[in-house]
């Protein structure tokens, strides 16, 4: 993601490039990942076209929020280093949230009160 | 006034204190101090480092359950002022809190009491083990009884001396 800026002459500061800073703002978190991955089977849609992303947006890998060209590519990524150290991840406990904070400090869980309205 | 805890280290965060990051999916994360909040730049995780209370909760350091936790939470409903409420609340504050602690110390006597005896154990073992390097292999039992039954054998010193002299 990003880029290294190929014509740039101080070497060490090569990722200050826009597009690497835009992707990391982009990228979602792992506690999105996360919740993405658990979701039950009927609630995930199909992908949408979005003519903006690689491949129109149709060859997604989950784990490593990425979109890629063509079926090939995205194969190729599932073999790769990184998607399978990001496999081993998101197989193990849950991210880290506020509520662990919370807990981690000594409170209870958090109280929201009676249910006003029934469902 | 709401004290929250940092996401990273749960420490108190006060108001005016630390820094907070709103992500674009509007989930909140507030920092303490500018240590957690470049340790979560790094994406660390709290429960690998070693100073966070996750950690410490998760690794059996602190204590986990007790009935004292139950009285500090997040209360999303408001509530109706009430002066004797309040007077008793501030009250039973400082009462808890002194539970807590004494429990917390009695919970760190405990893991303490099982590091004694692990550490004896240990010991022993790594004397069994050991027990060589205390003792050299020509003193052991058996080479001691060899030592004192063998008689002397006489070694002769002049010759080696003379010729020392002759290569002087």
């Amino acid at each position: 993601m990003g880029g290294k800026c190929p014509h740039r002459r101080v070497k060490k500061r090569r990722y200050s490039h826009k597009t690497f800073r835009l992707a990391k703002f982009l990228v979602k978190g792992d506690d999105a990942v996360y919740d993405e991955l658990k979701k039950p089977e009927d609630e995930k849609t199909a992908l949408p076209l979005d003519e903006d992303l690689p491949g129109m947006g149709q060859y997604y890998c989950l784990h490593c929020d990425r979109y890629f060209a063509n079926v090939a590519v995205r194969d190729e990524h599932f073999k790769t280093k990184r998607h399978k150290k990001r496999l081993k991840v998101m197989a193990g406990s849950a991210p880290h949230t506020q509520i662990d904070a919370d807990l981690a400090a000594g409170m209870g869980m958090p109280d929201n009160g009676p249910k006003l309205m029934s469902m | 006034m709401r004290l929250e805890k940092c996401w990273f280290c749960s420490s108190t965060v006060y108001p005016g204190h630390g820094i907070q990051f709103v992500r674009n999916d509007a989930k909140i994360f507030r920092f303490c101090r500018s240590k957690c909040h470049k340790n979560f730049k790094m994406k660390r995780n709290p429960r690998k480092v070693k100073w966070t209370k996750a950690y410490r909760r998760l690794h059996g350091k602190d204590m986990t359950q007790d009935a004292t936790f139950e009285f500090e939470r997040k209360r999303n409903r408001p509530e109706r002022y009430d002066r004797n409420l309040t007077e008793n609340t501030l009250k039973a504050i400082k009462v808890i809190d002194k539970v807590r602690s004494r429990r917390g110390e009695k919970h760190i006597q405990n893991r303490l009491k099982v590091r004694v005896a692990k550490d004896r154990k240990e010991a022993i073992k790594e004397l069994d083990q050991q027990i060589h390097i205390l003792i050299a292999p020509g003193a052991t039992v058996k080479g001691a009884s060899a030592a004192t039954t063998s008689p002397k054998v006489p070694v002769k010193v002049q010759q080696e001396s003379n010729e020392n002299r002759m290569e002087e």
